[in-house]
């Protein structure tokens, strides 16, 4: 019987454990954010290429030029760690002078010496994204050190000042670290010491990276000495809610005061809920699919016409997408630098007698390759509705997206369907990988999408490389939006819509803009 | 005894190495490009030349697997394509949890299970019994997925009577990390409030783990407890006069464990391997979730070893069921 008694207050013990209420009060000061880590590799700055990755340096790091605000963000160059700049006559050598207040985490200054070690740092480390930078700064010796507070950049050509602060303000690898933590840090095998960048942070940003438990959580606090201020929040924890029901459920429930990865049809469901916000930005990438110039029929300009006049557009984004997109049918996402706003809609007759022009009224088979995971599939399905009715017989084939790429990249693919996004805020990410195409052998100079569907518009390559050059913002646009005519009139793609980024809020959090591309979302501003 | 044990062990080395080399073949023949699916659709083909070199994806499959299995040797089981980090640190980083929560599971499934079985087989063929068998019947053929989202939305949305997601609150500081366990690290640091907070974390998903098992053991102890109880050997306690529930937990129970601990074994082994839907559901950083990631991202050392981990487990739970026969039933030997 003893040994009952036991078991009984053991039980007993438990069930107490259990109902004695917690007592986690969250300070106003402190803002949660539920926010699936998945993606999430490491902190390393020279390796970062994942948006959470991003979204964690922008607050933790600081670069030469800077970009604020929501929608707009990236229509104004604000200044960063460097307070004023300007070019050589010849358009190649920028001359950045540098803020004096600015110092690091460690309390240290951020000088001009800390500014050429960290861009030679992500040189020599050599990672995924590098290419954003070295595409124009190949060399280490085309950084250089003027005086304490004043440093040179030169490129190997002659850039827009949009494009200069595009890749000099992209997060990663154009973040300045702090020289002397990462000495303190390397080691003979590690001399940048990239594994200990790779957990904790060493620049300048309004937040210090505090804790780090990979799929858990990243904890953030405030850096009083930032020079534009203390920021107003004292803490910040990111915290990893991968499923989105139970993240919608944590907003309701106010344990978290932002959700980042809801599903559309949860965000219709808390719009207009009380104490709860939701913010929509247009993104900066789209679904697109592409036609291979490479299979006999969509060699003909006309059937690449008819196709895209056959699209029933609506039906995808706004049935499908369930309206949570935007239309954008040009290579330049809407809101950005340049975008030419033209649209298709669907118009069966065109597309029919197109068709019948290009000596295809039987119409032709072909496999259309594409993702498995939403909303792929449902997209595809109608694709080939649509284009049924022009007589073209689609066979839809989803498989993993790395099998596909495989293809893709081969140019072995008659149709794909899939997506973009902008690599960093300006036209020129966008029209060198749907527009320069030189040749499509191997020895192509840019082998992207372009290449990759075998469409080489020889005028329209040369205009691509021309734009990234031109420095008078008025002929740059003039050059992409016709880049961006040629296109859309005669190119491989059918550009569908972008997806709109929708983050929910508890109706207190104040002050969060979330631009096109969301990593770039400041939270230095952010009340409760 | 101890020689039937290392004999065993010796043989677990020779299923690891051929679930490795199986394993190592298959990951590689898919006709996808791990590198592709790391790099993304935007990388320049250069990198993505340098990245395979870098992996050794462009030496040949045989180069490739002597590589892998000359540092296997040695203890290293490589380099996470997807983490970064060795695959071994990463495990390390990520079975606590999730053995936290099986263990958890798995002894709400033995009691619960037990209990029920024993239930229905002394209510044999009345309502307990079928309510019972019901109940197992819904615990197996319940989706985990649609379960662990109703719990969450009945206890912790509507009711409030238990945590959300995650395996504390959100803002809670973590105790520091010795054993990986969050309940064990948080008696370490002497922080009874993580203590209580993690224990109350831990209810919903062990509850959700826990309904398969329960359902398996419930049956299993059920029909092994109706043969036990047609023994002469039960008619002649009963027949001494011993109290019918001397009979049923004293007499009766211990021999009709030997196939509950098979179930329960092989339960445990299924639940260390992780769930990657109730790991999701409840936020919770275990290894279902990395190795699935793992499979998705074609990560092939980290495929790898964590297959090899779950193969360990379930020959080590294999291996203490066949330990406890001997306990249970001491006709049992082994030489």
């Amino acid at each position: 019987m003893k040994r009952w008694v036991r078991v009984g207050l053991l039980v007993l013990f438990v069930a107490a454990l259990l109902l004695i209420p917690g007592l986690a009060q969250v300070p106003k000061d402190v803002l949660i954010i539920g926010m699936s880590h998945e993606p999430i590799i490491d902190f390393e700055p020279a390796r970062v290429y994942e948006f959470e990755g991003g979204f964690v340096l922008e607050q933790t790091y600081d670069q030469l030029v800077n970009f604020v605000g929501g929608k707009e963000a990236f229509e104004r160059i604000e200044p960063g760690l460097a307070e004023s700049w300007e070019v050589s006559a010849d358009g190649l050598t920028w001359t950045f002078h540098l803020r004096k207040n600015a110092k690091f985490h460690s309390g240290k200054p951020v000088d001009a010496e800390a500014v050429v070690f960290s861009l030679r740092r992500s040189l020599a480390l050599n990672q995924p994204p590098i290419w954003i930078l070295s595409q124009f700064v190949p060399k280490p010796e085309m950084i250089q050190k003027i005086d304490d507070y004043t440093v040179t950049i030169t490129t190997n050509q002659p850039l827009g000042e949009m494009l200069m602060a595009a890749v000099l303000g992209y997060q990663g690898i154009t973040s300045i670290v702090d020289p002397a933590v990462v000495e303190a840090h390397a080691t003979p095998e590690d001399p940048y010491a990239s594994k200990w960048l790779a957990e904790h942070d060493a620049g300048s940003g309004p937040f210090i990276l505090k804790e780090w438990v990979r799929r858990d959580r990243i904890v953030l606090e405030a850096f009083p000495d930032y020079w534009r201020g203390a920021p107003a929040l004292k803490q910040i924890i990111i915290k990893d809610i991968p499923e989105p029901t139970a993240q919608k459920l944590a907003l309701e429930k106010g344990d978290i005061d932002v959700a980042w990865n809801l599903l559309p049809e949860m965000i219709a469901d808390l719009k207009g809920k009380a104490g709860i916000k939701v913010i929509e930005t247009p993104s900066w990438y789209f679904h697109y699919a592409a036609m291979n110039l490479g299979y006999e029929p969509f060699s003909n300009v006309k059937v690449r016409q008819a196709v895209r006049w056959a699209i029933d557009y609506d039906a995808i984004t706004e049935g499908i997408m369930a309206g949570a997109a935007v239309k954008c049918h040009t290579i330049v996402p809407v809101g950005m630098f340049a975008h030419l706003d033209l649209l298709y809609h669907q118009d069966l007759e065109k597309a029919r007698q197109l068709m019948k022009e290009a000596g295809y009224e039987n119409g032709f088979q072909v496999e259309l390759l594409t993702r498995t995971d939403p909303p792929y599939p449902d997209i595809a399905a109608q694709i080939k509705e649509d284009l049924k009715k022009i007589n073209i017989e689609v066979k839809v084939t989803a498989v993993v997206y790395a099998e596909l790429l495989k293809s893709y990249r081969a140019q072995q693919h008659q149709m794909v369907l899939v997506r973009w996004g902008a690599d960093y805020a300006d036209p020129s990410a966008q029209a060198a990988p749907f527009a320069h195409c030189d040749t499509a052998g191997p020895e192509a100079k840019v082998k992207q999408l372009a290449w990759r569907n075998k469409y080489c518009p020889s005028g329209v390559t040369a205009w691509v490389e021309q734009a990234a050059g031109e420095r008078d913002p008025r002929k740059r646009e003039i050059l992409y939006k016709a880049i961006q005519g040629v296109v859309l009139e005669e190119g491989p793609y059918i550009i569908l819509h972008s997806p709109l980024i929708q983050v929910a809020t508890r109706e207190d959090v104040k002050g969060l803009q979330v631009p096109p591309m969301w990593y770039y979302t400041e939270l230095f501003a952010v009340t409760k | 005894m101890i020689s039937y044990i290392l004999k065993r062990l010796a043989w677990m080395v020779f299923v690891l190495f051929g679930v490795m080399t199986v394993v190592f073949f298959i990951s590689r023949v898919i006709p996808a490009d791990p590198v592709a699916a790391m790099l993304g659709g935007q990388a320049p083909p250069e990198l993505i030349e340098q990245v395979r070199a870098k992996w050794n994806l462009d030496k040949p499959l045989y180069d490739q697997y002597l590589i892998y299995l000359w540092r296997l040797l040695q203890g290293d089981l490589g380099v996470s394509i997807s983490t970064g980090k060795p695959v071994a640190e990463d495990l390390l980083q990520f079975f606590p949890a999730t053995f936290e929560l099986a263990t958890a599971a798995t002894i709400l499934s033995i009691f619960f299970g037990i209990i029920l079985g024993i239930i229905s087989a002394v209510r044999s063929g009345r309502v307990m019994d079928h309510l019972s068998r019901l109940s197992a019947l819904l615990g197996i053929s319940m989706p985990v997925f649609w379960l662990g989202l109703l719990m969450l939305l009945l206890f912790y949305y509507l009711l409030g009577w238990l945590p959300g997601a995650g395996q504390l609150p959100y803002y809670m500081s973590r105790p520091p990390r010795v054993t990986g366990l969050i309940t064990i690290d948080s008696l370490i640091a002497g922080r009874f409030d993580a203590f209580q907070s993690a224990l109350k974390h831990l209810v919903m998903p062990a509850v959700v783990l826990s309904f398969f098992g329960i359902a398996a053991v419930s049956r299993i102890t059920r029909s092994s407890m109706l043969d036990v109880l047609r023994e002469e050997y039960i008619n002649t306690a009963r027949a001494k006069g011993l109290r019918e529930a001397n009979v049923v937990l004293k007499h009766a129970l211990k021999n009709a464990m030997l196939p509950v601990s098979t179930i329960s074994g092989i339960t445990y082994g299924r639940l260390l391997e992780g769930s990657v839907i109730t790991e999701t559901i409840f936020a919770w950083p275990g290894l279902g979730r990395y190795a699935t990631n793992a499979f998705l991202a074609l990560d092939f050392p980290a495929v790898v070893g964590s297959t090899m981990l779950i193969a360990l487990l379930y020959a080590l739970t294999n291996l203490v069921v066949d330990i406890s026969y001997a306990y249970l039933n001491p006709k049992i030997r082994y030489g």
